[in-house]
């Protein structure tokens, strides 16, 4: 029921490449986007009174997402997310475990 | 019948190495009497609320046959329908379905059992004491917390006592958490949180555009904090049981609930978009809607993951087809958010009736249909008796799913129509004559989800009066799927 | 911390809130802390008053019953007036509410869809700071007609008869009929009909282009007015008047 991960190395190496590649084909068109669509706006209000105000709160997401970035990195490095998939086929585990245990367990 | 919940008995608990918490032998871990009680309250409003949908729907075809009565104004009914959807049915189905999965989650049974049927019984009093003081012409001014002002501290109160008695047993749970815990711990910070921004800020603190700006984040919040990460809370946690395995990717679970947490509390301008709240926060609600869409999509890949390799169980599992048709209008309701939140659209389809269907297909088409699928699934186990009728759970199914498709698809359409007819500067009376043979499709469509539902009570009555009979052996199977 | 229970109930549940209602909800808080909130007695101006003293011509007794009569003297009249309409705004306000107009009709003018056109000036915030804005009545949805341009377009008459029932003057008007505005009949409207009257007719009052139809003629208590109330009370379009010998 539970797929058994498989992890040689030339799979391993596989998924890496495959999700640099995935990660390339969102990150390079969303970022130039984005980028542009900025720049157009920075220079749309500049030299106008509310223009600091506009440009506050996408700086205030930026910030935040970097922020949210970083500690990401760090809750990584400090082995959080190493098993991300366990909880969810524990939880089915203890599922079938307390249907088992029930007075009138259902049955097939 | 090859529901096989049971039969997995080989991979039990000791082999996966978790401790034995004495409560696994306790039956009563689950208080499925409360359970039962939540949904049977919850279906009395969903009642309620469509009775008050079909009389505004009735009065704008020109054939209520009501009109004049004060305590029966289809403007007041209006009221009664949106409140008791989202305290009345979506509150009290979740609170069931809750305290069956989190004790089942966390092998703990409630903070406080007694506090749990407390809860209850203010709940509903709160609940009915909206519906009253609406139809007695209270209502507070704002969308979706129309509650009468004098209620709102206790209804508050009593979300308090919601995250206490669910939130202690959360925190004392073992081991990395699975993913539905996630989504229902924050949800229980989020909803009285924003029950006290909406229903306090505007009344009595700020007015004018500000109190807009935090009405439209109370409109939303309400949809992304509170009714979407526990329904999608409650859909991790059903779907890999009734599909018997885990969900397609917990990581990627993960990423769609901190984009939740993160873009949808941004989101909620974009209710009033074009009025006098400053432009850039307005773009900047558009912004966040969009990647809202992206952490949706997220979710939807996982679920149809998951489903890979079962697609017949959408045809033979009952409480599946429900929670998979949720997710289809799901995309496409979401598909169409993204849309519909540019400036551009806003310009063609605000005020029109495309709002109205948009906001059906979400009430109903995606976390109605996931709750009733829940019921389906859960009455029978709360019971301990199999459906009265599988044949009446198929009408009960095909009357909502295919009235709601009808509903919202002809609002949808409509709503283009009438954007169409104000741009264009034609007498107002145009639109309204002209929306006139879709609202009666509404109408039409509006029966068949009300008939939908009273079939289900008709099962559901049913399987109560066979199940206080005793049973014989073989009818015995609390499992609702075939 | 991110698989912790207190990252998920701290930064998801906390911080992610507060960071929102920070940018979403406090920053336009600020941005209008110098719009001061203004009483229902502040917003009367002379063409208010007017339709509020038209619907003592129009219905005396429905009037009288509801309000009392006004002292003979000129200044405490004026007072009272002012009073007894202020008193109308907020009761038609919660009328509106109540009966949930407010779902049916906006109050906002957008500057897209030639709303402008069809309804007047595109709304801008200092029209929403005041006590019959909180909550604000912007709306999400217009079955009907916006009414935030509609004091001054139609008789005090023509709403009585509307809310009494709509179809006499609209045959194909899906709004429903509202007899319990009324006792007994069209011409007697009870204080909830005043008050709904009063508070639709101040809807756009304020405004300089008020009353958006073609045969304006100013009001005639524009003259009165102007004595009667503090320059700063007075409505955008008196002033303007005032300044045009």
């Amino acid at each position: 029921m539970n797929t058994p991960t498989v992890t040689t190395p030339a799979v391993r190496r596989r998924q890496l490449m495959v999700t640099a590649i995935m990660a390339l084909i969102v990150l390079v068109p969303s970022l130039l986007g984005f980028g542009n669509k900025f720049r157009e706006f920075i220079l749309l209000f500049r030299g106008d009174v509310d223009g600091v105000f506009a440009i506050s709160p996408i700086m205030n997401y930026l910030l935040a997402a970097l922020g949210f970035f970083c500690l990401f990195g760090w809750a990584m490095l400090h082995g959080m997310f190493h098993d991300i998939e366990e909880p969810k086929r524990h939880f089915l585990e203890t599922e079938r475990e307390l249907d088992r245990r029930l007075p009138n367990p259902p049955i097939a | 019948m090859t529901l096989s919940l049971g039969r997995a008995a080989d991979s039990s608990l000791e082999e996966a190495g978790a401790p034995q918490p004495a409560h696994l032998v306790d039956a009563q871990l689950v208080e499925t009497r409360l359970v039962a009680f939540y949904f049977l309250a919850a279906l009395a409003y969903l009642f309620i609320s469509m009775l008050g949908g079909f009389l505004m729907a009735l009065q704008l075809v020109h054939i209520n046959p009501l009109r004049g009565i004060e305590l029966l104004s289809p403007g007041r009914w209006r009221m009664v329908h949106t409140n008791a959807i989202a305290y009345g049915f979506l509150a009290n189905a979740f609170l069931g379905a809750l305290h069956w999965a989190i004790p089942r989650l966390t092998l703990k049974p409630v903070f406080n059992r007694t506090l749990s049927y407390l809860i209850f019984v203010a709940w509903q009093i709160v609940v009915v004491s909206t519906a009253v003081g609406i139809v007695l012409g209270q209502a507070q001014g704002l969308e979706w917390g129309e509650t009468p002002v004098w209620i709102d501290p206790v209804a508050l109160l009593g979300l308090v006592l919601v995250t206490i008695n669910f939130t202690i047993p959360m925190t004392q749970a073992r081991g990395p958490l699975y993913v539905s815990l996630w989504y229902f711990m924050a949800a229980f910070v989020w909803t009285p949180l924003t029950y006290a921004m909406g229903n306090f800020v505007p009344e009595y603190w700020v007015n004018g555009t500000s109190a807009g700006a935090i009405g439209g984040l109370f409109i939303h919040d309400l949809v992304g904090l509170f009714v979407t990460p526990l329904g999608w809370g409650l859909m991790y946690y059903f779907v890999p049981i009734l599909l018997r395995k885990p969900v397609w990717s917990h990581g990627l679970s993960l990423v769609g609930f901190w984009g939740l947490a993160f873009f949808y509390p941004l989101t909620g301008i974009h209710h009033f978009l074009y009025t006098p709240i400053p432009m850039f926060l307005q773009y900047g609600a558009v912004i966040s809607t969009i990647a809202v869409e992206m952490v949706v999509t997220t979710v939807i890949v996982n679920f149809f993951g998951t489903l890979r390799g079962s697609g017949r169980e959408i045809v033979t599992n009952l409480p599946i087809r429900w929670f998979y048709t949720g997710m289809v209008f799901y995309a496409i309701t979401c598909f169409q958010c993204a849309l519909q939140t540019t400036m551009t659209f806003q310009a063609l389809i605000h005020f029109s009736d495309w709002v109205v269907g948009h906001a059906h297909l979400v009430m109903f088409g995606v976390f109605s249909m996931w709750l009733l699928g829940i019921m389906t699934y859960l009455f029978p186990r709360l019971l301990g008796r199999d459906w009265y009728s599988r044949t009446l759970c198929e009408w009960h199914y095909w009357l909502s799913a295919v009235g709601l498709a009808v509903m919202a698809g002809d609002l949808i359409l409509v709503g283009v129509f009438q954007g169409f007819w104000w741009g264009s500067l034609q007498m107002w009376d145009v639109s309204v004559d002209g929306s006139q043979p879709f609202w009666i499709v509404r109408v039409i469509a509006g029966v068949a989800m009300f008939a939908g539902l009273l079939v289900f009570l008709y099962n559901l009555y049913m399987t109560w009066r066979l199940s206080t009979a005793p049973a014989p052996e073989t009818a015995r199977l609390p499992a609702a799927t075939a | 911390m991110f698989e912790s229970k207190s990252g998920i109930l701290g930064i998801a549940g906390l911080a992610f809130f507060g960071i929102a209602f920070l940018s979403n909800a406090v920053i336009p808080m600020l941005m209008y802390r110098n719009l001061p909130e203004q009483k229902a007695e502040q917003l009367i101006n002379a063409n208010v008053r007017y339709q509020f003293e038209d619907l003592a011509r129009r219905f005396p007794a429905a009037f009288e019953k509801t309000y009392g009569s006004p002292p003979a003297e000129t200044k405490e009249r004026e007072a009272w007036l002012n009073q007894k309409c202020a008193d109308a705004l907020r009761l038609g306000r919660k009328v509106y509410i109540a009966e949930a107009c407010w779902h049916c009709h906006s109050q906002f003018v957008r500057p897209v869809s030639n709303e402008e056109r069809r309804w007047g000036a595109v709304s801008a915030s200092p029209e929403y700071a005041n006590e019959l804005q909180r909550p604000v009545m912007f709306g999400t949805r217009r079955v009907g007609p916006d009414l935030c341009r509609e004091g001054g377009r139609r008789s005090s008459d023509w709403h009585a008869v509307h809310f009494f029932r709509p179809a006499d003057l609209s045959a194909k008007s899906p709004m429903p009929e509202y007899p319990w505005f009324f006792d007994g009949a069209a011409d007697k409207p009870n204080a909830r009909g005043l008050a709904i009257i009063t508070y639709i007719q101040w809807l756009g009052s304020w405004h300089e282009t008020y009353p958006l139809y073609e045969q304006y003629e100013a009001s005639p208590l524009q003259d009165m007015q102007v004595d009667a109330v503090p320059a700063a009370q007075q409505s955008p379009a008196t002033q303007a008047r005032k300044a045009t010998p």
